[in-house]
């Protein structure tokens, strides 16, 4: 027996009827040389019957509109790029100038990666038709996967569309010095060796457990535009709460800002596209961005803190911390038994300097440090990639990894070593549910699957999400925004922006 | 420690002699001979960085037949000598340095205190650095700075230099954005403590 679909954004039920409503089917699998090929994933997470949908607007009723998914498709999201773009000064820009469109990996990962796609054709469009200028290249920059956004350029046809001038950067390419605030750092050399550049990017909370929600719009200048020595200076030299300041120490340079036009991004909720912006002054994108990630994200990622007990199901094409279910990464709720927002606590129980401050023993070598989300009494990994270090993961939540090929994906990735060293295979999702149901003894599950518009879970959590979510609302209105909005030095009349 | 259970192999066929795989490999494994790459399998680690950035996909990662690790025995030296260093760098020697390989500060010192001299030495013998490429330099970087030596660049994209951290940072820099969410103080001291943390004490979570 298998779930049928349903329609994101269409379905309005009472918990009487979630007998009868079905999943939110998450995409396709995806090929790349960073997961296992499609015909190995068998099934899908969201196909057993007792699973279903919740639509974010169904726990919270205040969460806004989006433009996508939705009846216009791409062409609300084209319409809202050109109007966004259509008040951006572009005169700095001359025809004879070359310009460089900075991109990054992860707006591919959202709602199918069409969306950012076309946000990256409308400025090249855009651009092209305002300032007469030829020279217009993309250079989408990665994570750990260095030839990740090579395959997306591929997908999305974008090197026909920059007239074969897209090409990916990674973190180890030829770097350049930029002299900053606090001393000298390094940008990639593909990313600035045009007369203007141009950040399109999103504003997806994502990994907030490593930028605390602290100048989000302004992390891939330290991260995918970022050579090594930088982005090993965001996780080693400025500490857990600090490390994003190494983004805005490179932005705010003479070099960058001397190159800097404008920026334009996909204004994201955890139910889909809730609009563009462009701004040729990203600080003010970056507090409307900031106000707006608390407000969107702050609500459903403390919900997720609510749930006492489940089995997680990651089942995305991409690694493992960044599977998501309503616009929250599995690295984050791994880290929900905290409030990630709040900046008092200096570290989530995940993040990278977190996991430098476990000793040998495998015990915290301070006191302080939260364990991961004691609630996720079991991980059933039915489909995610590797390039990415998530040994961790798998050593402190029990986990087991779906098919054999799965596996040995993991045994071979230089990053993944030690995967499996703390996971067991079963040969089957069938398998791994049934050993995990007993295991576990829950019958709440929670699947990372990036179902579009909403979260798909289990009946029994489904109940709990719809009960609880009208006093997590409150809360976060009454008490956490106030909070999360004075730590960051935004006023609380900044919070309609 | 490192596993290192893949290789490189060079398709001569469809190298064009660009050498970026020279510039990117951690372990400087790769030479160009007659305008061809070609690996010195004895310093590979197995880091597939070639293999990612080759602009013609020439390279392919192929399985060894005997994998085998690469490591530093500490046991014949003075963890004393290993913790001094390890905390003038700012660093516990039981810190996980490398989220990828999972070695730690203390193997690193090791392997410094036993003469390495660069981060290429490092890689080779301890397998740092051998996993993302990308997260580790600067734990590297302060190692070697906190022995006092100054390794020479290579030729490549292999690392710049060493980077600001945040205990350095200026008290005006620190006031002027103190209020935008950057709480560089406390998480000086968060740091600090790590470093002189007492690695027998075994804490539970939360004590």
């Amino acid at each position: 027996m298998t779930n049928k679909p349903i329609t994101p954004g269409t379905n309005s039920f009472c918990s009487d009827e979630m007998a009868d409503r079905g999943c939110i089917m998450p995409m396709a699998p995806r090929a790349s040389q960073y997961g296992i090929a499609p015909e190995f994933v068998k099934k899908r997470l969201a196909e057993y019957p007792e699973m279903t949908s919740l639509t974010v607007k169904e726990l919270f009723p205040d969460s806004p509109d989006v433009i996508y998914p939705g009846d216009k498709g791409m062409a609300g999201i084209r319409a809202a790029a050109e109007k966004a773009l259509a008040k951006v000064d572009m005169s700095m820009i001359k025809p004879g100038q070359s310009v460089n469109i900075l991109a990054s990996h992860h707006g591919f990962t959202l709602l199918g990666g069409e969306p950012y796609a076309e946000l990256l054709r409308v400025v090249y469009d855009v651009i092209a038709a305002k300032t007469g200028a030829k020279d217009i290249r993309l250079r989408a920059g990665v994570g750990l996967r260095f030839r990740e956004t090579e395959e997306y350029i591929k997908r999305y046809k974008l090197d026909e569309h920059f007239k074969g001038k897209a090409k990916g950067m990674a973190p180890i390419d030829e770097g350049i010095a930029i002299q900053t605030e606090i001393g000298t750092l390094y940008g990639l050399k593909a990313a600035y060796d045009a007369d203007w550049i141009i950040h399109v990017h999103n504003s997806d909370v994502r990994e907030v457990h490593f930028h605390r929600q602290v100048d989000r719009a302004v992390k891939p200048f330290g991260m995918s535009y970022a050579r090594i020595e930088t982005r090993s200076t965001y996780h080693w030299n400025m500490g857990p709460r600090g490390a994003n300041f190494t983004a805005r120490s490179i932005f705010d340079s003479e070099f960058v800002k001397s190159k800097f036009a404008f920026a334009a991004f996909l204004d994201m909720c955890p139910s889909g596209v809730v609009g563009v912006r462009a701004e040729n002054d990203l600080y003010a994108l970056n507090d409307q961005l900031t106000v707006n990630g608390l407000k969107y994200y702050g609500k459903i990622m403390t919900l997720l803190g609510e749930i006492d007990e489940c089995i997680v199901g990651l089942d995305f094409p991409c690694p493992v911390p960044y599977v998501f279910a309503a616009g929250v990464i599995y690295a984050n709720f791994t880290g929900a038994n905290q409030d990630l927002f709040d900046l008092e606590k200096p570290l989530p129980p995940y993040t990278w300097y977190t996991e430098a401050f476990y000793g040998k023993n495998g015990k915290p070598l301070i006191a302080g440090v939260s364990p991961m989300n004691p609630a996720i009494r079991m991980v059933v990994h039915n489909y995610a990639w590797g390039g990415y270090p998530s040994a961790f993961f798998s050593e402190h939540i029990p986990t087991i990894v779906v098919g054999q090929e799965q596996a040995e994906l993991f045994d071979r990735d230089p990053q993944n070593l030690q995967y499996m060293s703390h996971a067991v295979t079963a040969s089957s999702l069938d398998s791994a549910m049934h050993f995990a149901y007993e295991t576990a003894k829950t019958d709440k599950v929670v699947i990372f699957d990036g179902a579009m518009g909403g979260i798909n879970v289990s009946r029994s959590l489904a109940e709990m999400l719809l009960e609880k979510a009208p006093a997590v609302s409150a809360r976060v209105d009454k008490e956490l925004m106030p909070k999360w909005l004075k730590q960051r030095g935004i006023k609380p009349e900044k919070e309609s922006l | 420690m490192k596993l290192i259970s893949v290789k490189p192999v060079v398709d001569k066929d469809k190298c064009i002699g660009c050498g970026i795989c020279s510039k990117v490999c951690p372990s400087l494994a790769i030479t160009l001979v007659e305008r061809k790459a070609v690996v010195n399998e004895q310093d590979c680690r197995g880091c597939g960085g070639c293999n990612q950035r080759c602009p013609v996909y020439a390279i392919e990662m192929v399985k060894l037949d005997h994998p085998y690790t690469v490591s530093v025995d500490i046991s014949d030296l003075s963890y004393e000598a290993i913790t001094e260093l390890c905390q003038k760098a700012m660093l516990n020697p039981e810190q996980v340095i490398c989220y990828c390989t999972a070695t730690r500060a203390e193997e690193v010192a090791g392997a410094i205190l036993k003469g390495a001299k660069s981060p290429e030495e490092i890689s080779r013998l301890t397998g740092i650095r051998m996993g993302c490429k990308v997260e580790c330099i600067q734990p590297i970087l302060r190692l070697l700075d906190a022995a006092g030596i100054k390794p020479e660049r290579p030729a490549g994209f292999q690392w710049y230099g060493l980077t600001p951290k945040v205990w350095e940072i200026s008290e005006k820099i620190k006031a002027k954005y103190a209020e935008k969410g950057f709480y560089f103080e406390e998480d000086i001291k968060l740091l600090k403590e790590v470093v002189s943390a007492t690695p027998e004490r075994g804490l539970q979570n939360d004590e």
